[in-house]
């Protein structure tokens, strides 16, 4: 029963006494912090999906029967049982399984004989670059309309935009991909509707991925400028004289940035599961089509490789986001320690 | 704020006067859910067997056409001749029964950990936070592909895929929440009466979360909706002659230049129910927060 009495300090993380001093943490200190953090995280994550993948995949039926397929006979099934050394006790399995792992030696695709991390190597800068240009869109139109929103919520014009937004909300992105493409391909043949052919082609996946999350981060920020714009430190400076492009700009978006730094962060994660289905409908030549293909067809080293170079991949972009928060609002030196 | 007002059992989560509930989002979140609901009850009342089966003389046939067989399609047909509406009718248990099923299991799964997280310290909650955190930043729709296409497809199978997979945000804002509540005085007064962590936990906690519960139930509802439709949608979801919205919408893909309504129609139906449960999720989150203010004046 006292082991709750103690919630606020936990042994070996003198949390508190740091925030009642309110003192910055040097920018470095908290860097390194986050970086430990968010690596062990990461480790717990790629160890957690490999070992639900080995066990689920041992766990609903025979391994070697799913690679086999179902043209596969029993001597087949033999010679893949050595082959991957499927035939030795599922504990020396594992234990081997994790090893080549951390080696990143994934095997090689059961379609093609290719080396599974090669496969997925070669994928990633085109889903990268998506992602990428997906997500400055994304906060490009977001914040400034966000903060629009946010400012006089009560005007009409505000009102009747606030619910477009929520509808645009409601709409999910291969919707929206589809709207597009039986729009400005199929009506008025504007942009190619299919791969990757140029800078043209990059049009439409982008605006569909950008459209994914873009109405929430929007609704988000507004509510945060709303909020902050009630303040009394925008009323003070408004006493002082500042003009009402300065009091948004400058001191309100700023504040309500902050609250919306999680969900930024967490934006590379939604983006990076919406482009796997942007991928799909625009038949993008990216990492999400390599894995919904290597799913359909069961090439679990793929998947494998895939699912590894993803997580990997958002928690690069999380961890690059946090740090550069972290530079720009001071606040976060202080109150997280 | 008086936290004495605060120790009462907390009021319901909203109540219908003659003016509705007092959210006009909430009011009309219901409306449409309601909606949807009867539809899903009409749906085993008005289809049998032989209306999802197709007509392949009358196939990709506009909206509102009378085929030769005399059936009024109202939302025309898909490539087997098909009748649209039927179909759409016919998805309502696939795409609202599986994110149903799941979102019971998000709300179950996501409290249970966030509880455990709060009331435990030391390792257990390290690692709580650790498993949650780690958990969050993978793309669901990724965990749920890989997942899905190890157990298999169908109704079960996706549902607790789901369910088993979603629950992580859910899971940190309870634990957020319920550090909070395990704080406060009446919770403080039950422990020295010796009640037990379970009792206190579920009759003295679990009651305050009940609005952060139904707020992020709606909202997940609606998030798993989407998910399903697009597991489907990737022939990843419902079998594949099952009438699932993403299933339909997967089918439309082909059909775009000549029959937009195969698109139009699944399309709308998925943004109908979306849009009602965002609308009773943000009524729930405007209810709370309004009687939140009206506590600490």
């Amino acid at each position: 029963m006292t082991e709750i009495a103690d919630t606020k300090a936990p042994a070996g993380q003198p949390a508190d006494t740091q925030r009642n001093d309110a003192e910055t943490i040097p920018v470095a200190k908290q860097t390194a912090q986050m970086l430990t953090k968010r690596i062990l995280e990461l480790l717990f994550l790629l160890m957690f999906i490999s070992t639900l993948l080995f066990f689920l995949l041992r766990l609903t039926g025979d391994p070697a029967a799913v690679m086999a397929g179902e043209t596969g006979d029993q001597e087949q099934l033999e010679l893949i049982r050595k082959q991957y050394g499927l035939d030795k006790p599922l504990i020396v399995q594992y234990g081997v399984f994790l090893f080549k792992l951390v080696q990143l030696d994934f095997g090689s695709s059961l379609a093609n004989a290719q080396d599974a991390l090669g496969l997925v190597m070669e994928r990633l800068p085109t889903s990268f670059t998506l992602v990428i240009i997906a997500f400055t869109a994304n906060l490009i139109i977001s914040i400034p309309l966000g903060a629009w929103l946010g400012s006089r919520p009560d005007r009409t014009g505000r009102k009747l935009a606030a619910t477009a937004v929520f509808v645009a909300q409601g709409i999910p992105g291969y919707i929206t991909g589809l709207l597009l493409i039986q729009l400005f391909s199929v009506e008025w043949g504007l942009l190619p509707s299919i791969g990757n052919q140029g800078i043209l082609s990059w049009i439409m996946p982008a605006t569909t991925l950008a459209a994914f999350q873009a109405p929430q981060v929007v609704r988000v920020i507004s509510a945060n400028v709303a909020e902050a714009m009630r303040e009394d430190y925008i009323r003070t400076a408004r006493a002082n004289g500042a003009g009402f492009n300065t009091l948004l700009w400058r001191h309100a978006l700023k504040n309500a940035m902050l609250g919306a730094t999680a969900l930024i962060g967490a934006q590379v994660s939604f983006l990076v599961g919406g482009s796997i289905i942007t991928e799909v409908i625009f038949a993008w030549p990216g990492l999400g089509r390599l894995l919904v293909t290597s799913v359909q067809t069961l090439d679990f080293p793929v998947v494998q490789a895939a699912v590894f170079m993803i997580a990997i991949f958002v928690y690069f972009a999380i961890t690059l986001t946090d740090i550069v928060f972290l530079f720009i609002d001071p606040r976060l030196r202080r109150q997280r320690a | 704020m008086t936290t004495a007002a605060v120790t009462d059992k907390p009021a319901p989560a909203f109540r219908f006067n003659k003016f509705g509930t007092g959210s006009l989002q909430l009011d009309l979140g219901i409306l449409l859910f309601a909606l949807i609901v009867i539809a899903l009850l009409a749906q085993w009342v008005v289809l049998d067997e032989s209306s999802l089966d197709g007509n392949l003389r009358f196939r990709l046939k506009g909206v509102g056409l009378t085929g030769p067989d005399g059936i009024f399609h109202l939302f025309g047909t898909d490539q087997l001749g098909r009748d649209l509406f039927y179909r759409v009718l016919g998805g309502l248990p696939w795409s609202l029964g599986i994110s149903g099923v799941a979102v019971v299991c998000v709300a179950v799964i996501g409290t249970f950990i966030g509880l455990i997280g709060a009331w435990y310290t030391g390792v257990v909650r390290t690692i709580v936070l650790l498993g949650i955190a780690a958990m969050i930043a993978m793309p669901f729709l990724v965990l749920a592909l890989v997942v899905v296409a190890v157990v298999g497809r169908g109704f079960w199978p996706l549902a607790l895929t789901m369910g088993f997979i979603a629950w992580t945000a859910v899971a940190r804002v309870i634990y957020a929440e319920s550090r909070g509540l395990l704080t406060r005085e009446y919770v403080l007064a039950a422990r020295l009466f010796g009640v037990s962590k379970w009792s206190i936990l579920i009759f003295h906690v679990l009651p305050g979360l009940r609005p952060t519960i139904l707020v992020m139930g709606a909202f997940f509802f609606a998030v798993l909706l989407i998910i399903e439709s697009a597991l489907s949608f990737l022939g990843l979801g419902a079998p594949l002659n099952a009438p699932s919205w993403g299933n339909m919408l997967s089918d439309s893909r082909q059909y775009l230049t000549i029959a937009p309504w195969m698109m139009f129609v699944p399309a709308g139906a998925i943004v109908l129910a979306v849009i009602s449960l965002n609308l009773i999720g943000d009524g729930f989150a405007e209810l709370s927060r309004k009687r939140a203010r009206a506590v600490e004046v």
